[in-house]
């Protein structure tokens, strides 16, 4: 037995454990004895954030940069509730996190007692798992498992709900050395049985396409990705998350595909008479009318959950396991090929469908995205918010590697940018990190300025300034007939409410200035707020209307007079 | 048995917020339960389920397998019609007056009813079954006069071991 110790000094003991250095949080009532414990542990530093849905994004943000768990705490009540933002965030993109929240005193649970919420029933569809923990002696345990559960497998946000009490009482109570749980698996064992039979579907396809996800990323499988791509000579398009699991500057890689993804892998998608979804989920933004999906293909699907098999699109095979397991032997089961013909006609919509960057004098956010790439040769870590710029920088911005692209993609959290790439910077100090975000989503969570400022954090905003909701006036423009119904934004002036908060300025509102804006920007240490003011009505393209089949990809009619389509 | 309806049983951990996380994953898809039952089991710590509701395959089979995914599940499966045991209790207090009192008590008979409480003027019948017997006792008993109806839900068994 060791000796007694308090229930916050239990959580500061399980934080080291697993080797936390960053904590993002916000005090009050019932946290009070873990803050008071906190003082002790000079090896995790605390980060207090200027609004608590921050924590969640910034926590996001470290996970997503680095791979690792990001952690988070609130105190009780709106602490928590404001959390709840940031955890379906984490949940819809399986993002590794624990979240911390305090909870009122054990006896008081029930009783509508100051600053009270069912945090862990508010919270049950959107964690991996919660916990409330009433009894001290269960705090080791909890948070062993609470850090294996988001940790492996499927990751997500795992959330510990702890009484005021419970931080005061003691226990002796040691760290369990494994976690055993017989409800949970973290992935099914690899099948040789269907990686067999993938591999037979390979290699008898003639046009074959793999959709890389997020799982890609996550599970370290961007090597086994590579050498597939070369072994097999197998076109890579990407789902939104999926990008960076290859590079994109790799001969193979099409980039995203989707809505508004490029032209290029979608069409070829839809002509593919193979399609192999790697670690993604098949979401409706990736496969339009999902009946004209893929018309042509039959559909294998590599996976660790076996929840996602057939929950969308039928599948001829479903591969389980871990793809750092199953995606080796894979590659060692598939035929070496050449698919000359295919890459032509691929090369060819490439070619006749390329991302456009117009030549126009006036400032666009492509011009912007375009040069951003450029500027810091596609190496840096990148956040966005939703929406426009999302989209634009997911097209322009060439990503090399996992863990360099950090958004929001299947809960579509606007205000998610900035505090995710300040979440980026505490956990890599000598990146270059961006936040690149909307005149929209700015507005919702730049309180964090000042967080960003007393850490000197040196954390990159490209402000992407176009006076709109963009996305929703582009929809509004093209499906309710240009009605603009509440999307025009208004901004403060970012020059005095960078200056206010002490956070260095560049503005750049013509095209010619763009290199100078971004030189200027880099050349900074500590943060930055660069305002690009852009012309205010520009539309995303490549686009696939909501609801149309993916043969139906809308091209910039600006740019295109050649429909793009398939047959 | 309900045409269409499909029974999944579960063995769950015994944990705070358990129930309230399997019903949440129902509730967000939308799908209401025609029975839910829940009780101790074999094992100290754990209990088993029995779920009937009406859908489609696809639906039972992500139902399944979303259930299989959450930590307290041990093991949860769509159970087949055959090799399995299904029982519901009920229990129903129907209008008897002294005179039709044996004829009831006959179809209660039949039926393989106990009598659970026997009043002046009302016979309450208690009887364990499958739900098509239940459902055929009751249209039996809907002519003299149904006071009230209480079902237990049904619980369901695999019969043979994998």
């Amino acid at each position: 037995m060791k000796q007694k110790r308090s229930g916050a000094q239990v959580v500061m003991e399980a934080l080291v454990r697993h080797r936390v250095d960053t904590l993002f949080g916000y005090p009050g009532g019932v946290v009070l004895p873990l803050y008071d414990e906190l003082l002790n542990w000079p090896q995790v530093n605390h980060v207090l954030v200027r609004h608590e849905q921050c924590a969640a994004h910034m926590a996001d943000g470290y996970a997503r940069s680095t791979g690792r768990i990001g952690v988070c705490l609130a105190t009780s009540g709106p602490g928590a509730t404001n959390l709840v933002t940031g955890i379906a965030t984490a949940m819809m993109d399986s993002i590794p996190m624990v979240v911390i929240t305090g909870q009122v005193n054990s006896w008081a649970i029930g009783s509508d007692a100051f600053q009270e919420t069912d945090i862990q029933g508010i919270t049950i569809p959107i964690t991996k798992h919660n916990y409330l923990v009433t009894n001290v002696d269960d705090l080791p345990r909890v948070f062993e498992e609470a850090f294996y559960l988001a940790g492996t497998g499927r990751k997500g946000p795992v959330l510990i709900d702890i009484p005021k009490d419970v931080f005061i009482a003691k226990t002796e109570v040691e760290f369990p050395d494994q976690v055993s749980r017989r409800g949970y698996r973290t992935s099914a064992p690899v099948d040789p049985k269907s990686i067999e039979e993938a591999a037979r579907l390979l290699n008898e396809a003639e046009r074959p396409i793999i959709i890389a996800g997020a799982g890609a990323v996550w599970s370290g499988a961007s090597e086994a990705l590579r050498a597939l791509a070369r072994k097999a000579d197998v076109p890579i398009s990407s789902s939104l998350l999926g990008l960076g699991a290859i590079s994109r500057h790799d001969p193979r890689s099409l980039g995203m595909m989707g809505m508004h993804g490029e032209a290029a892998p979608t069409l070829a998608v839809q002509e593919a008479d193979l399609v192999i979804g790697i670690g993604m989920r098949f979401d409706d933004r990736l496969t339009g009318k999902v009946d004209g999906f893929a018309p042509r293909a039959k559909i294998v699907h590599f996976d660790i959950d076996p929840s996602e098999f057939k929950k969308v699109v039928d599948t001829v095979c479903f591969v389980p396991g871990d793809l750092c397991f199953s995606l080796p032997l894979f590659v060692e089961a598939v035929k070496p090929v050449e698919r000359a013909g295919w890459w032509a006609q691929i090369r060819s919509w490439q070619h006749d469908h390329p991302l456009v960057v117009p030549d126009s004098d006036s400032l666009l956010a492509r011009h912007v995205l375009h040069k951003l790439n450029e500027v810091t040769s596609s190496n840096a870590i990148v956040a966005t918010d939703v929406g426009q710029h999302q989209m634009w920088t997911a097209q322009f911005y060439k990503f090399k590697e996992p863990y360099q692209w950090l958004s929001s993609g299947g809960l579509g959290t606007m205000g998610f940018g900035f505090p995710a790439a300040a979440g980026a910077c505490f956990a890599n100090p000598e990146r270059e990190v961006w936040a690149v975000v909307g005149d929209g989503g700015f507005q919702m969570t730049l309180q964090e300025l000042q967080t960003a400022v007393e850490n000197n954090l040196d954390v990159k905003i490209c402000l992407v300034n176009n006076g709109f909701l963009g996305m929703v006036r582009q929809w509004q423009e093209m499906f309710y007939d240009n009605r603009h119904s509440y999307v025009a934004m208004g901004s403060p002036n970012y020059g005095k409410l960078a200056e206010a908060y002490g956070v260095s300025y560049f503005q750049c509102s013509e095209r010619a200035d763009l290199d100078e804006t971004f030189k200027k920007a880099r050349s900074v240490k500590g943060p930055v707020l660069c305002e690009f003011r852009v012309e205010m009505e520009e539309n995303v393209y490549p686009m696939v209307a909501a609801g149309a089949t993916n043969s139906n990809v809308i091209m910039d009619p600006a740019e295109h007079r050649k429909p793009a389509g398939v047959r | 048995m309900k045409a269409g309806a499909k029974t999944i049983v579960a063995l769950v951990e015994n944990e705070s917020g358990t129930l309230n996380r399997l019903m949440s994953l129902f509730r967000r898809k939308a799908l209401s339960l025609d029975s839910f039952t829940a009780g101790d089991c074999e094992q100290d710590g754990f209990s088993r389920l029995s779920l009937v509701l009406h859908a489609d395959e696809g639906t039972v089979h992500q139902c399944v397998a979303q259930m299989g995914k959450l930590i307290d599940v041990v093991d949860v499966q769509h159970l087949p019609d055959d090799d399995s045991v299904r029982r519901e209790l009920a229990l129903v207090t129907v209008n008897s007056s002294p005179e039709k009192r044996r004829e009831i008590l006959e179809i209660a008979q039949i039926m393989k009813c106990e009598v659970a409480h026997l009043g002046h003027d009302t016979l309450t019948l208690e009887c364990a079954a499958e739900t098509r017997h239940l459902e055929h006792l009751f249209a039996l008993l809907e002519p003299y006069g149904i006071h009230q109806i209480v079902r237990s839900g049904v619980v369901a068994i695999q019969t043979e071991k994998n």
